[in-house]
């Protein structure tokens, strides 16, 4: 098996070729806001067009630049350039015209030009440098999004790849590592916020030898794509991030958790694993060290709750995923009763860059007690939507209106839902709020997972609020009965709330639901369960008072047809107010 | 065992035992906390969160924390010192809260009819609540848990959510349950009952959110899914969602606990009775200890023969031919005077395999003493045979360890045993621990029976090599040292002249020729079970060749000596018989060859001692077993026969020609429930009480005695067996029997019997003891040879390779092993209904021999039919077969169960097919005959 020296050496050469060589470099987003906007197409039709055009390039499937309202997104570096030029919203039909004129003869189509990235400005041509979808951004996971390709771990290794697990097998001993890790301030984020030191520490003096290191990345929540998002983009960082949580708490193998019909994670991840294994830098002796470590990809069918770490557990088991009770904890007692860690993607992808640079460099940035970045997803009502990597201690309204450019159309903004469905319901006063972990839970609201979904004057909280409801409603996974139970009953009432049926006592009724599931149910899905609708209501209870008491709906939004009975999936649509 | 730490809960503190979660402690101290879905017994599961508590515990520096929220109590561990509290307004509060969530679907008239208080047991009424929601259509109503928590909860039953009613329909499809999901509460006790008490997962959790209820794990029907009908899943039903089908709306005014008649295991049971003297439930009882709340379909859904209407109600006496009904005192009168003439030896007595020891005693003492006659025995006593070496190399010819010590085996040695039929409960503790990873088992037997799926290695000898086999399995223990070394210098006589035998005889190329199994895989049995203590080793030995069934139980004994698997726990030898008191009437000496208590009829100092007790001479001429009794009424040694009870053997080549034999019997006394082959010939029938009418004793197979208690009264005339033979015995002079009841009996019998000697109907009241007890002041053994009798020795028995018989048969040529398992889900198979019940259909695969196919010109894929003297079979052949002249076809036990549920037979659990091997030829049918 090759050194790490000697994988570095050819992964730079290669690099060195890709971006100082003699042939274009076409990249094209290829996640999945970049395929459902028709990415592969375009990638098609650039083929068919090179073909005809007798034109050699390379073109490479790339992950997320972030800005997803300009997918498909093409950028080409020409032989001899130092920048990328970047077409947005590109069709097939545009393909010949940019080849033709930008490769062909260096002109630019002006109208598909999005900007250029890169250290030669190009006459013509905005500077995305600057646009503050880009300039406020600050990307650690999501470093090389939109940069490498995932399937290539030369281009990884080439931009720094894998020197975090190399130093800590050839620098650090495992202490050494969970105390870097400690020391960062990072804290998980799937959205309980836990110190990832801390909760690695746990499983340390866990019998060995066989121990898991669990990722999650079933992301079940709607609006939410930066877990997809890093795995689409750069599965790599995972793996690495991975293997020195493994390396850390001396654990032997990892799982990668993934929800079926995840294709494009899937698909990269299994790739990168199997590239990780021909480069031997997964397996026995890793890097001639003592360290082995193996990674797999493991499915599950379509449930939110498989999202639940023990839930999750039972899931890779082939069980049905019904959370456990704790104790025993899963540091003690976790997948087939080995001792299991379990983190985020997020929250894993993060560990190359704290290794390589230090735990110093990562807490200085962010905020308080929340360290790093937050990577939102913004959804909704905003004019630039997309996958965006913040330094912590942004604003909300700094997220929404620099970054996605605010509401669009001149409306109003009314409302922000944050943490996916369980999370809570915001208002417009909300846009001072930081992103901080302590702050926005203080706030009523939690990061979580890092969606966020905006609002604009037309969204009724109510109908939101339903949604929302209807969607933790199918997903409980019918185990506990609090959630079971109580799940169906306050989307029963929010829906005759919404439709003017309500009964005295409703909102009381409510309540008192709510805080059975609060304080019984058996996970967080069920505890959670409530908070959508505690928040609404303290944010927006005029909204259900029009419908209480005046039989009106502000806005018109609950006029609709009923979107959501009882067991059924609310559809992905169902979450983009308005969108309907 | 840790030492037990104390606990507080409510102010009270109480002894708990460390890892036990809060619920059980408080259990265990008689404390009660509201729950649904836990089940003593059973994991905890934390879903219904009825019984959540507050809590606190110490630190390590002393200080009280609280534990966060309010845990639930059945998933929370103790911790010494801890306090809990279980009563509080915050917490009834949130318990009516998830009580209210779930009256919101469950139908609940029965709890909020204002009546309630003034309602008597079994009123029925027809007003004050909608019809669906009644608590008349509940078939739980009363017998639900669901009330019990309710009224805990002292709930105001006046609600503002909506109440939402499933309105699915009831499934009735399937044989002997009923499932009404509109009374379902979704707490998953059914299929955590079936999954890890009773290792089938026939049942499983469907879908999710407010859709999430219970279906079988083909999400089809029962027959199917794995299921063994067990009824485990509706004995933990809390509500009326899993009921059985029969006597489903029929309420007991009395409850009962019994014995099973079917099988040795000795369930203990709850039998309810109806007002109209009708069994109309028996469930297994969690508190007994033979079976700890387990039954199988035998005992669960077999029990109706007692309440049929042609049950035999009066004597009987054959005149012109004609069974004419006669008087009692008529008919001991005519039988008395016909006995008298047969005292010379002629005579013979087949007991019941479910009479109670008091019924086996005075069987015998009546043969012995009044008709001069050592031919006494029981029907299902077919395989004495394995239970003598036992006797000889050990002490006892009894199983040796108890049921539930299986629980914590590491290695399980199978041999020819269908359990899952014929001991069904003692399968449970087997596939637990094979199902929780602790432990392995090995399987040897032709046929694919249940146990084969949960089998790590399943060896399918050639039959009769099967005593070949284990001895080459010791040979490899010895080879590579693997035995118990420290066993054998401290309990085991002389080893080596074992040990030479099996050095000199058994040379593993010639096991391997010999069997058939290769060396590689004898190698792996040995090491397997060898190599981690306590093993147990189980055998029925029901496929092979009679003359093998002692040869290999002697190698069966001596592979659980070399492997130190005796007289210690979790360990041990279970021959497994088939009568339920099989084991009892052996040890009050109901066989022809042992007196009472194990003493030897040819020993004069053992026939004197049981002279004196009776004060009659014992005879001195060898009595006739049951399997020669054919024989000897053809050669006229016998002439008067007396049958009590019924058995499958009388008729199914077991006891040879045992039916014609009768008819050439000068006089036949039949004791029968039913009329049947034997009453067919009987020249008097006496009619005899059910299990359910009497009192009595049982011993199971694990040397258990327990207690039968009579549940129902009198159905017609019938009579206590004991009683009948007792009062012929008067008619006929004879003294002592003038017994007035079966404690008098028992009080009698142990005295005779030395290892009943301190057991006594007070003792059992409270649960079965295992014999050898000596002396009312001593404890039982469960484990024998164990402490007590540690300076006895245990002996080797030197082997030799058997000669395997040769199987030669022109008609029949081959042998066909006919296997029934739970669960076949790789088989293609469709279910269709038959008047409204679910049945099984599809085609079987038969297993041929590569060779012997070639022979017979079969592919595979052909239509075949296997040709039996019981019958044909036709199915597609499979070229798979392990062993020349051997074929298999394996069917499901779901078609075994639809046949027993049509059954036209008033007793149908006594008469199951059992699975011999049978002599057979193959043919090959051409496509247009397969498709007629």
């Amino acid at each position: 098996m090759p050194t790490y020296e000697e994988l570095k050496q050819t992964a730079d050469e290669r690099w060195k070729n890709l971006t100082e060589g003699a042939e274009p470099w076409i990249r094209v987003g290829t996640d999945l806001s970049g395929q459902s906007a028709g990415a592969y197409e375009v990638i098609d039709a650039l083929r068919k067009t090179l073909e005809s055009e007798n034109i050699s390039a390379r073109i490479d499937e790339v992950g997320s630049l972030g800005l997803s309202y300009a997918e498909p997104l093409v950028d080409i570096l020409l032989p001899g350039s130092r920048s990328r030029l970047f077409f947005r919203n590109v069709t097939p039909d545009d393909v010949p015209s940019i080849v033709g004129s930008y490769i062909t003869s260096g002109e630019l189509p002006r109208d598909k030009v999005f900007g250029y990235l890169g250290d030669d400005p190009i006459d013509g041509a905005p500077n995305l440098g600057e646009i503050p979808g880009i300039a406020r951004q600050h990307r650690i996971a999501l470093r090389n999004a939109g940069n490498i390709a995932p399937n290539d771990i030369y281009q990884y290794i080439a931009n720094g790849g894998y020197a975090g697990i190399h130093k800590a097998l050839t620098q650090m001993e495992p202490d050494d590592v969970i105390k870097e890790m400690t020391d960062s301030g990072l804290r998980g984020r799937g959205g309980a916020a836990f110190p990832t030191g801390i909760k690695w520490s746990f499983m340390v003096g866990s019998p060995g030898p066989k121990k898991y290191m669990l990722c999650n990345c079933e992301e079940g929540d709607p609006g939410a794509y930066n877990d997809k998002g890093i795995l689409e983009s750069d599965p790599h960082t995972l793996l690495e991030g991975l293997m020195i949580g493994g390396y850390a708490t001396r654990a032997s193998n990892g799982i990668v958790f993934i929800r079926h019909g995840h294709d494009g994670p899937i698909e990269r991840t299994e790739e990168a694993i199997k590239q990780a294994y021909e480069a031997g830098i997964l397996g026995e002796n890793i890097f001639g060290t003592d360290f082995s470590f193996d990674i797999e990809v493991a499915l599950t069918g379509e449930s939110y709750v498989a999202g639940e770490e023990t839930a999750l557990m039972e899931a890779i088991e082939g069980k049905r995923s019904q959370p456990r009770f704790r104790p025993p904890f899963p540091a003690a007692f976790g997948v087939w009763g080995y001792p299991s860690t379990i983190n985020n993607v997020k929250t894993y992808s993060y560990a190359p860059e704290i290794i390589s640079r230090g735990a110093e460099w990562f807490s200085s940035i962010g905020v308080n007690r929340s360290t790093g970045t937050a990577i939102i997803c913004l959804n909704g009502n905003v004019e630039y939507p997309g996958l965006y990597e913040v330094p912590m201690g942004l604003t909300l309204g700094e997220v929404i209106n620099d970054i996605g450019g605010g509401v669009p159309d001149g409306k109003e903004l009314k409302l922000l839902q944050t943490g996916g469905p369980l999370g809570g319901v915001l208002s417009a006063e909300s846009m001072s709020i930081h992103i901080d972990f302590d702050e926005m839970r203080d706030a009523g609201a939690i990061l979580g997972s890092g969606g966020i979904i905006v609002g604009d004057e037309d969204v009724c909280a109510v109908d939101l609020t339903r949604v929302l409801v209807a969607f933790c409603q199918f997903e409980s996974c019918g185990k506990c009965f609090p959630c079971r139970l109580g799940m169906e009953h306050l989307l029963e009432i929010t829906e005759r709330i919404a439709r003017f049926e309500n009964r005295p006592g409703d909102l009381d009724l409510m309540r008192s639901v709510g805080d059975t599931m609060e304080a019984s149910s058996l996970c967080g899905h069920g505890q959670l369960g409530f908070g959508p609708i505690r928040s609404a209501l303290t944010h927006f209870e005029s909204d259900f008072m029009a419908h209480i008491e005046e039989g009106r709906c502000p806005t018109g939004s609950c006029l609709g047809p009923h979107i959501a009975p009882k067991n059924t999936r609310p559809y992905a649509h169902d979450f983009v107010p308005g969108a309907r | 065992m840790a030492d037990d730490i104390t606990i507080t809960i409510d102010n009270q503190e109480i002894p708990a035992k460390p890892g036990q979660m809060i619920i059980q402690a408080a259990m265990d101290a008689g404390l009660y906390i509201p729950y649904l879905c836990y089940y003593p017994g059973m994991k905890p599961f934390g879903a219904c969160r009825m019984c959540v508590v507050t809590a606190e515990a110490p630190d390590r520096e002393g200080n009280y924390r609280a534990l966060p929220g309010s845990p639930a109590s059945c998933t929370t561990p103790i911790s010494p010192g801890m306090r809990v509290t279980t009563q509080s307004q915050e917490l009834q509060g949130l318990r009516r809260g998830i009580m209210e969530l779930l009256l919101s679907e469950h139908p609940h008239g029965c709890l909020t009819c204002h009546r309630i208080e003034l309602c008597g047991p079994a009123d029925i009424c027809l007003r004050h609540v909608s019809v669906n929601d009644r608590c008349v259509t509940c078939p739980k109503n009363e017998r639900c848990e669901l009330k019990d928590t309710v009224r805990y909860l002292e709930m105001e039953m006046d609600t503002p959510l909506t109440y939402n009613n499933r309105h699915l329909p009831l499934a009735t499809q399937d044989p002997y349950w009923d499932m009404d999901m509109n009374l379902c509460i979704v707490c998953a006790r059914c299929v955590r009952v079936c999954d890890e008490v009773r290792g089938d997962s026939a049942l499983t959790l469907q879908s999710r959110s407010g859709r999430a209820l219970i279906g079988t794990s083909q999400g089809t029907s029962l027959l199917e899914s794995g299921c063994e009908f067990c009824g485990a899943c509706i004995d933990v039903c809390p509500t009326g969602a899993l009921v059985e089908h029969d006597y489903k709306w029929d309420k007991a005014v009395e409850e009962v606990n019994s014995i099973c008649p079917h099988c040795p295991v000795g369930c203990e049971m709850t039998l309810e009775v109806n007002k109209r003297n009708r069994l109309i439930r028996s469930i297994p009882d969690r508190h007994a200890a033979a079976n700890r709340g387990q039954g199988c379909f035998k005992g669960k859904f077999g029990m109706e023969f007692v309440n049929r209407r042609d049950r035999i109600k009066s004597p009987m006496i054959r005149r012109n031919g004609q069974l004419r009904p006669a008087s009692w005192p008529d008919a001991i009168d005519f039988v008395a005077e016909r006995l008298a003439d047969y005292k010379d030896g002629s005579y013979s007595l087949v007991a019941s395999p479910r009479a109670t020891n008091e019924d086996a005693y005075i069987a015998q003492k009546f043969s012995r003493a009044v008709m001069g006659s050592n031919s006494v025995d029981v029907a299902s006593n077919t395989r004495p045979e394995i239970l003598k070496p036992l006797h000889e190399q050990l002490g006892y010819p009894a199983v040796t360890n108890p049921i539930w010590d299986l629980e914590g085996s590491k290695r399980f040695l199978v041999v020819s045993s269908n359990m899952t039929e014929e001991q069904n409960v003692l399968a449970v503790p087997i596939k637990k621990a094979v199902r929780e990873g602790s432990a392995s088992l090995i399987l040897i037997d032709q046929r694919e029976t249940e146990l084969a799926r949960h089998a790590k290695i399943w060896l399918r000898p050639r039959i009769g090599s099967e005593a070949v086999l284990i001895g080459g399995m010791i040979r490899v223990i010895w080879d590579e040292s693997l035995e118990d070394h420290e066993f054998l210098n401290d309990r085991v006589d002389d080893i080596h002249e074992f040990r030479n035998s099996i050095m000199r005889e058994f040379d593993l190329v010639n096991v391997e020729r010999l069997t058939g199994v290769s060396r590689e895989d004898i190698q792996s049995a040995a090491r397997l079970f060898a190599e981690q203590r306590p093993g147990a080793i189980l055998y029925a030995l029901e496929t092979l060749p009679r003359n093998l069934y002692e040869e290999c139980s002697r190698a069966l004994v001596n592979l659980a000596l070399v492997t130190g698997n005796v007289a210690r726990q979790s360990s041990g030898l279970y021959p497994l018989f088939t009568g339920a008191n099989e084991q009892g009437a052996r040890d009050v000496g109901c066989v022809p060859d042992l007196l009472p208590g194990y003493r030897q009829f040819e020993d004069e100092g053992h026939r004197k001692q049981v002279s004196r007790a009776w004060n009659v001479e014992v005879p001195t001429s060898p009595g006739i077993g049951v399997r020669e009794l054919a024989g000897a009424v053809d050669s006229g040694r016998v002439k008067a026969v007396h049958v009590i009870g019924d058995s499958p053997n009388f008729t199914n080549g077991e006891l040879g020609h045992f039916k014609a034999a009768l008819s050439n019997a000068e006089f036949v006394v039949a004791h029968a429930t039913f009329e049947n082959d034997v009453t067919e010939l009987a020249d008097v029938v006496l009619p005899s009480q059910t299990f359910a009418e009497r009192a009595g004793t049982y011993t199971n197979l694990e040397r258990r005695v327990q207690l039968l208690r009579p549940a129902l009264g009198p159905k017609g005339d019938e009579e206590a067996d004991w009683r009948i033979i007792s009062q012929i015995a008067s008619r006929m002079d004879a003294d002592g029997f003038g017994y007035k009841d079966e404690s008098e009996i028992f009080d009698e019998l142990n005295n005779l019997v030395s290892i009943y000697g301190g057991i006594t109907y007070g003792r059992i009241q409270a649960g079965g003891i295992h014999w050898p007890c000596l002396a009312t002041d001593m404890a039982d053994d469960a484990i024998l040879y164990q402490e007590s009798q540690a300076d006895v020795k245990l002996n080797l028995a030197p082997m030799s390779m058997s000669v395997v018989p040769e199987h030669e048969d022109n008609e029949y040529p081959l042998m066909l092993a006919h296997g029934r398992v739970l669960h076949q889900p790789e088989e293609d198979i469709e279910i269709i209904q038959i008047n409204g019940k679910n049945a099984i259909q599809r085609d079987e695969t038969i297993q041929l021999h590569p060779e012997d196919a070639a022979e017979l010109g079969i592919e595979a894929g052909d239509w075949v039919e296997a040709i039996s003297g019981r019958g044909r079979a036709a199915g597609i052949a499979d070229l798979t077969g392990p062993q020349r002249g051997l074929v298999s076809i394996t069917t499901l036990f779901g078609d075994l169960i639809t046949g027993l549920v049509q059954s036209e037979d008033p007793d149908p659990m006594l008469n199951v097919p059992t699975l011999p091997l049978t002599p057979a030829r193959i043919v090959k049918l051409t496509a247009q005959v397969a498709a007629d």
